[in-house]
């Protein structure tokens, strides 16, 4: 996992930060990454998006990459995300490539999901893999009635 | 000799002025109060900054070799591209400065707080970091060749491609760290501390390991040949494609290794095995048989299973690269299930407190006979690479593990038991 306490670049390069502490509520479109310590409700446009441990996010979001510690909610169209943290009730996250790692602990959770939903990469297909299993040699039979 | 004196240098700086590309070669600026100040490519050849203030400091491109920065303080200054050769920057705040390409060849940073700093394509080449915090750094690509690093602290630090070689990291701290692709040739790890370390395809050939702890680290297609190993432990280390030979293996500690592709715990070797696999004397297929218990179910390429159920016990692992239809799986508790890269699982549900490896496909059944979720109850969901998976997850009260990699495909429904969400309820979800 990612550190976030340096997550984008130098602490010199330009970025919009919303400080623990701090809720926002509006709309918020930056040409910065965001990184966000403390709260923001609504919607957010931006190249990149942080949201560290103490952050919650809750609204639309649209950004380039996601990479999250906290708590996000709402619905994320972005390419690429980086998950830990909680994703709570009826969140929908729209990405390219998603990535979420398992924790050497056990018992310990990297992120935990409440009630939503991931359309990452292309749509599976089933033909797509009947393909690939001909390729492999095997015989397919044809779809099952469902 | 300094075009400006001291006096005036400080005077500058509390007017706010800059201070670009002056030549201060030999000052005196010990103790200053320099926060904030732009010395952007200035000449700072030996110049004394002992215990001076320069948060914030603009020192891009600045030539400060030999330069005395003892205790000076310059969190998140920018260092961007500085000459920093064989300067002291002991005991030096730098926490959250950007040190990116700058060379500190030789430099002495013994004790500095580097803790969040960027250091990307840095010159740390025969630098000493003894004893230094260098937690959450970001060193990719760094050249750190013939470094002291004893007693580091680098935890979490990113060291993905740097050049470690012939370093010595005796007692170093690096837990949770990632190495991937490091060169690590001859290095003196006596001690180090590489917990979860991410060491995959790094070349530690001659390393000194002794007594390192290696536990849980991941050590895939990584290099250990001719490796000193004496007393070092890699419990749970993952070790798929990784070559030891000529290791020193005696006194080696290990409970088990993961040696599964994808690090999942599917492969296990036991401890009996472990010195035979590592110096390959025993070919990593016997020992991935001999860790396949009696409990383990292959279902091969060119099988197709339609409206079966299936039953697997508590202890079994269970490998699918076969096309199964409109099947329902019941797993044990801690059951493993992988559906390998050829498999394909369509209408199918999977329900118990098992843990599912997705390399291959599943698909939910569409309409029809099956109803409910495609998956209920797993204690573990993995989906890596190459799996893709259409369908809804059913979590149990103590919620599901998740992991997905990069590439998988997914058109996933999570819920929870009761319907009603898992007290993870948001304020302002769905619009």
């Amino acid at each position: 996992m990612s550190d976030l306490r340096n997550p984008i670049g130098s602490a010199t390069e330009k970025r919009t930060l919303v400080e623990e502490g701090t809720t926002f509520k509006g709309s918020l479109s930056s040409t910065c990454p965001i990184f966000v310590k403390g709260g923001v409700e609504g919607d957010i446009q931006a190249p990149s998006l942080t949201v560290a441990a103490s952050g919650t996010v809750s609204g639309k979001v649209k950004a380039g990459e996601l990479k999250s510690e906290g708590s996000i909610a709402g619905e994320f169209d972005v390419d690429k995300v980086q998950l830990s943290g909680s994703v709570k009730d009826n969140t929908v996250i729209k990405a390219k490539s998603l990535e979420v790692k398992l924790t050497t602990s056990n018992s310990k959770m990297q992120v935990v999901f409440g009630e939503c939903e991931l359309e990452v990469g292309d749509q599976p297909t089933r033909e797509k893999a009947a393909d690939k299993a001909q390729e492999n040699g095997k015989s397919v039979p044809p779809p099952a009635d469902t | 000799m300094a075009e400006l004196t001291a006096d005036a240098v400080v005077s500058k700086v509390k007017r706010g002025e800059k201070i670009d590309r002056a030549d201060l070669s030999g000052i005196n600026l010990a103790n200053a109060m320099l926060e904030g100040a732009s010395f952007r490519r200035c000449d700072m050849v030996g110049a004394n900054l002992e215990g001076a203030k320069l948060r914030n400091a603009n020192l891009k491109s600045a030539n400060l070799c030999e330069a005395f920065l003892s205790g000076a303080d310059l969190r998140d200054a920018n260092l961007d591209n500085a000459d920093l050769e064989g300067a002291n920057l002991q005991r030096t705040l730098l926490a959250g400065a950007n040190l990116s390409r700058a060379n500190l060849e030789g430099a002495n940073l013994q004790g500095a707080n580097l803790s969040g700093a960027r250091l990307t394509h840095a010159q740390l080449d025969l630098a000493n970091l003894g004893g230094a915090d260098v937690a959450g750094a970001v060193l990719t690509h760094a050249d750190l060749g013939e470094c002291y690093l004893g007693a580091v602290k680098m935890m979490k630090a990113e060291l993905t491609n740097a050049n470690l070689n012939d370093s010595n990291l005796e007692d170093g701290d690096f837990t949770g760290a990632t190495l991937a692709d490091a060169q690590m040739r001859g290095i003196k790890a006596r001690g180090a501390k590489l917990v979860g370390a991410v060491l995959s395809k790094a070349d530690l050939g001659k390393a000194n390991l002794t007594n390192a702890d290696l536990t849980n680290a991941d050590l895939r297609n990584a290099s250990l040949g001719d490796a000193k190993l004496e007393g070092a432990n890699l419990t749970g280390a993952k070790v798929y494609g990784l070559t030891a030979k000529g290791a020193q293996l005696v006194g080696l500690k290990a409970d088990w290794l993961d040696n599964s592709p994808n690090a999942d715990g599917s492969v296990r070797v036991q401890a009996a095995q472990v010195q035979a696999v590592l110096s390959g004397e025993a070919p990593i297929s016997s020992a991935r048989e001999s860790s396949r218990s009696a409990n383990h179910r292959y279902f091969g390429r060119g099988d197709v299973l339609r409206n079966a159920s299936l039953q697997f016990d508590e202890g079994a692992t269970v490998e699918i690269e076969s096309l199964f239809e409109s099947c329902t799986i019941a797993l044990g508790r801690g059951t493993e299930l992988l559906i390998g890269p050829d498999g394909i699982l369509a209408g199918c549900q999977i329900t118990g407190a098992g843990n599912i490896t997705i390399n291959g496909k599943f698909f939910e059944a569409t309409s029809g006979r099956k109803s409910g979720p495609a998956i209920v109850g797993a204690h573990q969901l993995v989906v890596s690479s190459t799996g893709a998976m259409v369908g809804a997850v059913q979590q149990p009260q103590e919620l599901t593990r998740f992991a997905f990699e990069p590439g998988c495909q997914l058109r996933m429904r999570i819920t929870t038991g009761n319907g009603s969400g898992n007290g993870n309820g948001a304020k302002g979800g769905k619009k």
